[in-house]
């Protein structure tokens, strides 16, 4: 039989997020990120966006904090089970999801012309009250 | 006698994709008690109800949100 002429591309991008023990020190916790990222093979680094700690919505095992963390990364899919694996037996690691990213998220972000008008029609609103 | 079309929030949000990471946005479309909103209530077109379903689910996960909320301590 001859070979299927369409193959899913070798790398897909993938959005990561971590949640840490809130009590750890950030420079740990970029230590810990690029251990991890360091699992991956990356072409290319990771571009980390830190939330920081936030309140859980409920607790998990004894946390009521967490310190977020959202990755994104292009790699081979099978460099992840090793990858999840490191995370699966971190104590540190509160919980994690790893999920495909192939949309953008959200709405567009606001030209600085859009974000002025919007201000405007904030403004208006607290006059009214 | 039809009623007219509700205007879908997400639409007017100009949103391409729900956000999972968004916890302000899908906090509109769950109850008091953290269930998800009904589209029939909410008014969001079926595509973005699919998506905000799946959102919310992975927003629970993450402790975003609560599975059970309005709950005494």
């Amino acid at each position: 039989m001859a070979k299927l002429k369409f193959r899913r591309a070798a790398t897909r991008t993938y959005e990561t997020v971590y949640i840490f023990d809130s009590a750890l020190d950030d420079a740990v916790i970029a230590e810990k990120l690029e251990k991890f990222h360091a699992l991956l093979a990356l072409a290319e680094p990771a571009t980390n966006e830190h939330w920081g700690r936030r309140a859980l919505a409920y607790k998990i095992g004894r946390h009521d904090n967490g310190y977020y963390v959202i990755s994104h990364f292009t790699t081979a899919p099978k460099q992840l089970p090793e990858f999840e694996r490191a995370l699966k037996l971190d104590d540190s690691v509160v919980r994690y999801l790893v999920s495909l990213h192939e949309h953008d998220l959200g709405a567009p972000k606001l030209t600085e012309e859009q974000l002025a008008a919007r201000r405007r029609d904030d403004d208006d609103d607290e006059d009214e009250d | 006698m039809r009623r007219p079309k509700k205007p879908s929030p997400i639409v007017e949000a100009g949103i391409r994709y729900v956000d999972y990471k968004d916890d302000r946005l899908l906090a509109r479309f769950i109850t008091d008690y953290g269930k998800i909103l009904p589209s029939r209530l909410s008014g969001v077109h079926a595509r973005h109800q699919r998506q905000l379903s799946k959102a919310i689910k992975k927003a629970r996960f993450l402790a975003l949100l609560p599975y059970v909320k309005g709950q005494q301590a």
